[in-house]
């Protein structure tokens, strides 16, 4: 029921922002003609670039809600996102392209560079205790400086040379179906991934043993300890989830793109972060959290199509403000996200 | 009545009679020895009360039988077979259940969620949870030991009684043959203490056998069968409930005769010095806490406020010290309006505050004795030398209270932090009493302080009012409020329920107003 209840939030914010959109259309001298131009990009094509850019906002988003369900906050979503997304370009360079085969070899090693980074985090955090915040925000800014620096040592620059990217695959028949065949059926490996990832999640936290000891852990781990389950393996099994995750988002992100960039803010621009956000306004549900990363995801797209409509300047900077505006609006004025009790605490087990 | 039990099990033909034996039991901690050589058996079938100060030792002993500390030295018997307990997983397995004194619940689940936590029933081969497996089993449960509750209810939406019952029902979903209930009591209104009895009756009914740890010895001799005191970690004593008395168990506990009668003599009364008008004070989720409530105390008055925790009391005494704004309603003290008054203000009006928290409120841990002896006193001329702190007054007075108040050690340069609960709040309380203040705002003045410190402060108290001050005494515990205060309300969601004679009313009645309702029959006015 409150599961509901958020999901039917989440639409709603991604409804409102889209009218806000159309408002904003309406009212700006000229704007409308413009809005009609733009419609004309909504097409299937938009559709599927949009659904692309949601892999990394959402597994990032649903791999954070894991990790701080669990009581562990992973604000290192962003730098697990370029740490695999390299890694994922580095392998698929060594095995010297291939076949689909290597692309798969490609996302498993993604994935695995970002499982050894959060198990460190992992540790250092429920071992250590260090500060959650500090020690993500690490991951976050070695990643930033590794992985570019990794680039100048395999090719000579910041940016990767080309090294192919998933082919879209049509499922048979379902493919055929106007619109939503194209949409949904002809799209590559890592947003099919991200489609059964996101009623996989929702079962594992709402229907699984597994997923009860995961908000116990976060709310009052010493119940959970008392009624005899380790708190150190639910939260490590937590974190670990948030860096499976964050490995298919980055790895996904750069397959689909075929290439790692390390400049600035590398190919990963901040997504993370914006997943960070997803779940927030989601309050936790993995459901909501993927709508709201498809909002933000459309919002992104959209601002790349605009860019070739003449006569129209929109700063994309701009555009990249919306998220944390939204949250700052969720977290202010909704005001239903409610973080678990003991998120960001440490837990000494008595004896 | 104990015997028939203990006969009745004894004839089910188990090696024991014994549900739990613990011999020669040794604890170590460092730098204290929390259990000393304890022999601790209980019959099956049977109550156990296990009675003592705090710092004697019954948590440490009880946490033993549960798993959650390794004894020293010593051997735990469970139905005769020698145990050693890893975790309280093993201790469960055993059939030993612990009901904590700070209840171990998830707020946000459902009570059945609650009960199987860690256990929780399976389908699809151990893939999925099984929901409505543990709802049907938690509803059995319920029905068979006449428990009412809703398995779907979630525990925010509970009262406190009913969590005390889904804990129960957590520790017989695992199997528990011996339940230990930790202060059992402390959190209850009159009422659902006595329906905490009437759950005794029907565990034991059912063949379990019941620990519970007090320190109220009207209970233990109330509900249990046997008693056993602890002092200073050591078994005084095992008596049986029928042959002891009030006194005896008090001085076993004590190690000293304990006069129970504070004697509060008629003092001379002056003008009102606090007045409160339709005060109205939101929590920090802008949930209405206080609703409207008016009262005055005079000098030399204690104006008692009784009521189960979590009814306004906690909002009341911070809008009045001024540690919260009231949303409405006047604050006059001593003829002035303060009710916009800050903090530091009313401390320099005169007004000294024993919070009920006393390591987050009244101290810092990490200070030393000298330091928190001037905590909020830091300001007011007595103290200082301009902009300056005066050490040496400071230093005077601190030395002062830690005599006069016997606070151990008397080291002011000890850290706050290395004091036992007691002389914690020896400290606080010293330190608010002894500026000469016109109102102290007392909030669970007693809170988890040993029988000894709590006769000192309620004799200090009493000083206090014989001195003309006007004392507000906030306390969970009814026997408190009831024998200390010339005037008792009782707070229920909010408000005062009745402003009434301590001395005339009776227990029953008080508990009715505690739970909202008037004696004669009339629920309250929400």
């Amino acid at each position: 029921m409150a599961d509901q209840r958020t999901v039917r939030r989440t639409a709603g914010i991604v409804a409102g922002l889209l009218i806000a959109l159309v408002f904003l259309l309406v009212i700006v001298p000229g704007a409308l003609a413009i809005g009609l131009k733009l419609l004309g990009i909504i097409d299937a094509s938009y559709a599927r670039s949009a659904l692309r850019l949601t892999v990394p906002i959402a597994f990032a988003g649903m791999g954070g809600i894991f990790a701080e369900k669990s009581g562990v906050i992973n604000i290192g979503l962003e730098g697990l996102l370029i740490i695999s997304a390299f890694s994922a370009i580095a392998v698929m360079w060594f095995i010297g392209g291939g076949g689909a085969g290597a692309r798969i070899v490609a996302l498993f090693g993604g994935v695995l560079a970002s499982l050894v980074v959060t198990l460190l985090f992992a540790i250092i955090c429920i071992e250590f205790k260090a500060d959650q915040i500090v020690a993500g925000l690490a991951v976050w800014l070695i990643a930033l400086g590794f992985a570019p620096f990794g680039s100048i040592v395999i090719w000579e620059t910041v940016n990767s040379d080309s090294v192919g990217s998933f082919d879209p695959l049509a499922v048979p028949l379902l493919s055929e179906v106007p619109y939503v065949g194209e949409v949904l059926f002809t799209a590559t490996p890592p947003v099919y991934l991200m489609l059964a990832a996101v009623p996989f999640s929702w079962y594992l936290l709402n229907r699984t043993a597994f997923g009860k000891h995961l908000q116990a852990s976060g709310e009052d781990p010493k119940t959970l300890d008392t009624a005899g389950v380790s708190v150190r393996k639910v939260r490590y099994m937590g974190v670990l989830l948030s860096g499976l995750y964050c490995g298919i988002g980055g790895a996904g992100l750069a397959l689909n793109a075929g290439q790692f960039v390390g400049g600035g803010e590398t190919i990963t621009s901040g997504r993370g972060w914006i997943g960070l956000t997803t779940y927030l306004i989601a309050n936790y549900n993995p459901v909501g959290a993927f709508l709201a990363s498809f909002g933000f995801a459309g919002l992104d797209a959209l601002q790349l199509q605009i860019q070739r409509v003449p006569g129209v300047e929109l700063s994309s900077t701009l555009i990249e403000i919306i998220p944390y505006a939204a949250v700052l609006v969720v977290l202010a004025f909704v005001g239903k996200t409610r973080m678990p009790e003991s998120a960001g605490e440490h837990y000494e087990s008595e004896d | 009545m104990s015997d028939q039990r203990g006969v009745r099990a004894g004839n089910e033909g188990r090696e024991s009679k014994y549900a739990v034996k613990m011999d020669g039991i040794t604890k170590r901690f460092p730098g204290v020895v929390a259990n000393d050589d304890v022999d601790f058996a209980v019959e099956r079938g049977t109550v156990h009360a296990l009675v003592g100060e705090n710092g004697a030792g019954k948590t440490t002993l009880m946490n033993i039988l549960y798993g959650l500390y390794e004894p020293t030295e010593g051997t735990v018997h469970v139905d005769g077979v020698p145990r050693e307990f890893d975790s309280p997983r093993d201790a469960m397995d055993a059939g030993i259940g612990m009901i904590h004194q700070h209840f171990m619940l998830i707020e946000p689940m459902t009570v059945a969620e609650n009960v199987v936590l860690g256990a929780e029933p399976t389908k699809l081969f151990g893939l999925l949870t099984d929901e409505d497996a543990a709802v049907e089993v938690t509803r059995d449960l319920a029905e068979k030991y006449g428990f009412d509750i809703d398995p779907t209810d979630r525990i925010r939406e509970t009262s406190v009684g009913e969590q005390q019952r889904v804990e129960i029902l957590k520790a017989l979903y695992r199997g528990a043959e011996t339940l230990i209930l930790d202060e059992p009591t402390a959190v209850l209104t009159p009422q659902e203490v006595e329906g905490l009895y009437g759950m005794f009756d029907e565990l034991l009914g059912e063949g379990k056998t019941i620990i519970f740890i007090t320190h109220k010895l009207g209970e233990a001799l109330r509900a249990a069968d046997r008693i056993s005191v602890l002092r200073d970690g050591e078994l005084i004593a095992t008596v049986r409930a029928d042959e002891t008395t009030r006194e005896d168990l008090a001085s076993m506990m004590v190690g000293r005769d304990v006069l129970f009668d504070v004697s509060s003599e008629a003092v001379e009364r002056g003008g009102a010095t606090l007045a409160v008008e339709d005060l109205v004070v939101d929590d920090d989720r802008g949930i209405r806490a206080v609703d409207g409530v008016s009262f005055s105390i005079e000098d030399g008055e204690v104006f008692g406020v009784a009521g189960v925790d979590g009814n306004g009391q906690a909002e009341l005494v911070e809008a009045l010290t001024g540690l919260r704004s009231a949303t409405s309603g006047t604050i006059t003290f001593d003829g002035e309006d303060v009710t916009d008054h800050s903090r530091r203000q009313r401390i320099a009006d005169g007004m000294s505050y024993v919070a009920e928290d006393r390591q987050h409120r009244s101290l810092v841990m990490e200070y030393d004795l000298l330091r928190n002896g001037l905590l909020g006193c830091q300001r007011l001329p007595a103290f200082s030398n301009g902009p300056l702190v005066d050490w040496e007054a400071t230093g005077q007075y601190v030395d002062d209270v830690l005599e006069q108040y016997d606070v151990r050690p008397p080291d002011r340069s000890a850290l706050a932090r290395s004091l036992s609960g007691g002389n914690q709040q020896k400290l606080v309380v010293g330190r608010e009493f002894e500026r000469d203040p016109s109102l102290v705002v007392a909030a669970q003045p007693t809170r988890g302080v040993d029988i000894g410190s709590i006769e000192f402060i309620h004799n200090r108290l009493l000083d206090l009012r014989a001195e003309g001050t006007a004392i507000l005494l906030v306390s969970s515990k009814l026997e408190e409020v009831q024998r200390l205060s010339d005037r008792m309300a009782v707070m229920y969601d909010g408000r005062f329920m009745d402003v009434v004679d301590p001395d005339e009313v009776t227990e029953e009645e008080v508990g009715l107003l505690m739970a909202g309702q008037h004696p004669d029959g009339g629920a309250g006015d929400r």
